[in-house]
């Protein structure tokens, strides 16, 4: 198939969903009071995106998602990198680390509130928090990747430690790294909504769950849509940056 | 067969010296005082001389070559390259090749082979001309931008011993260069590295557990013992250069190899 035909068949199936969406409601054969047709929902969204106080809520998300993003990544990295290449920090940390990683996070967040409160703070430590872990995990794969001939080869060369951790460390965990950061994002995304949704004044989250317990399907689908809206923006965000990277590689 | 060169001129003189053993042991750190790997080992290994060391796995005959490229620090005696000690990695005065051909996946041939040249900030004209002209020495012109992954094994190999001589070391040190590879290629290899060692006329140490290439690439074959590694024997290979395959065949080949042979196996 050619590209031009698998974007058709693409446009096709999305154009199926959203039709459906619209009309089984229409018709009755989804109770409209859970699913609401998609041009009802699309009017909400409109409405609402005017709304300074939802302008507001998307942009304490953003904001929350960014600061954790820029805290976590660095620490977990760092702290990755650490573990693996120093044997002592390893063999303390490493069986602690991993434990506390097969931990669902979430059961973390009252104590999260009960030090940072339900406001910005907790919100990006609470992702940050999760985030880092998983970065951490990957950190110390993407070290554990770097194949020590491949080190030994540059010391017969004469390299320094400078370069051989710019030239053989970097480029051989930077596949791992950057399949990383997009990974993150994921999880530092879904960090920022569990914590709004368990308790806040503001952001997408919170008014999610607002609508939800209020019964609002309208708006409560209508916030479905412009948080997506906003996920695959930073997804793409962090897919154009590991494009740059991946063009610098070669 | 004609294209090698005439080798006596590449022979140095009796008495020059590239790589002076004196003495040098080896014992691994451990409890109850360490482990000996090597013990007592002195040798001279003359400028432009082709020596193979040949020993059972585990001798210690990696560490001994780690030793001459500055890579590990023997315990005990010394160790000379052309009259200076060799404390670290010295790319000047010794290039290395490895089991592994250890190529950098994400580095074009071209630019592996450079790579030691840009460690020292050599200018990407002068470094594009010398790897291109190591390139053809090892008979891969026309892959340089290809990237390891599409190269087979023995033009992997191949791509290594262009590195390893790209900054013109006096010295080429070989750690079982072709172990990994299967017999027809190794045969070639072996061949082919003949014929770059007579054009660059360099002096060669290279280590192998193979006794038919012991015999068949060595001006001269050091036996080590098995595990803690000494020399036990030291064998002036009498055959002629250049070598051919035919060569196998002979009687004196098949004494020689006979000889490294029973050596081995008193000690093991």
């Amino acid at each position: 198939m050619t590209r031009a035909q698998i974007i058709l068949v693409r446009l096709a199936l999305l154009a199926l969903v959203l039709g459906a969406w619209e009309v089984l409601p229409r018709t009755g054969t989804i109770n409209p009071l859970l699913l609401p047709p998609l041009s009802d929902v699309l009017a909400t969204l409109a409405n609402l995106i005017g709304r300074s106080s939802v302008q507001e809520a998307v942009a304490v998300t953003a904001m929350e998602v960014v600061v954790a993003f820029i805290i976590a990544v660095p620490l977990g990295a760092a702290a990755g990198i650490l573990i693996a290449e120093s044997e002592y920090l390893g063999q303390v940390f490493k069986p602690m680390l991993f434990y506390v990683f097969s931990i669902p996070k979430s059961i973390f967040l009252p104590m999260f509130i009960l030090v940072f409160g339900i406001g910005f703070e907790q919100k990006v430590a609470y992702a940050a928090f999760t985030t880092a872990f998983v970065v951490l995990m990957s950190a110390t794969a993407a070290v554990e990747s770097v194949r020590p001939d491949h080190v030994l080869v540059a010391r017969s060369f004469g390299a320094t430690r400078a370069q051989i951790l710019r030239r053989i460390y970097v480029p051989s965990m930077l596949p791992i790294l950057l399949e990383t950061l997009r990974i993150a994002m994921i999880f530092n995304f879904t960090g920022v909504m569990i914590a709004e949704m368990y308790a806040s004044r503001t952001g997408i989250g919170h008014l999610i769950a607002n609508w939800g317990e209020n019964f609002q399907m309208p708006q409560l689908f209508a916030g479905v849509i412009v948080l997506s809206a906003v996920a695959i923006l930073f997804n793409e965000a962090v897919r154009a940056l590991e494009e740059q990277c991946s063009t610098w590689r070669t | 067969m004609q294209h090698l060169a005439n080798l006596t001129d590449v022979r140095g003189r009796a008495g020059e010296s590239a790589i002076e053993v004196d003495r040098l042991s080896h014992v691994y750190a451990g409890p109850d005082g360490g482990v000996p790997a090597l013990v007592d080992i002195s040798m001279s290994v003359g400028k432009g001389r082709f020596v193979v060391i040949v020993g059972p796995s585990g001798c210690g005959k990696t560490s001994l070559l780690m030793m001459m490229a500055g890579l590990r620090r023997q315990t005990e005696g010394t160790l000379l390259c052309h009259g200076r000690p060799i404390l670290d990695p010295d790319p000047e005065r010794v290039g290395v090749i490895f089991q592994e051909a250890s190529l950098f996946p994400w580095l074009s041939t071209l630019d592996n082979i450079e790579f030691p040249l840009s460690l020292r900030g050599t200018p990407r004209e002068e470094r594009r001309g010398r790897s291109q002209a190591m390139l053809s020495l090892v008979g891969l012109e026309g892959f340089g931008h290809r990237y390891p992954h599409e190269l087979s094994g023995g033009m992997k190999q191949r791509v290594s011993i262009a590195r390893g001589l790209v900054q013109d070391p006096p010295v080429l040190l070989m750690d079982e260069p072709f172990a990994a590879l299967d017999e027809q290629t190794r045969m070639t290899m072996g061949h082919e590295l003949l014929r770059i060692w007579s054009t660059t006329r360099k002096t060669v140490v290279f280590i192998t557990h193979s006794l038919t290439e012991a015999v068949y690439l060595g001006d001269e074959v050091l036996v080590m013992s098995a595990r803690p590694g000494r020399l036990i024997d030291h064998i002036e290979v009498t055959l002629p250069r250049p070598r051919t395959y035919e060569m196998m065949a002979t009687d004196v080949f098949g004494r020689l190899r006979d000889r490294i042979w029973q050596q081995i196996r008193k000690t093991a």
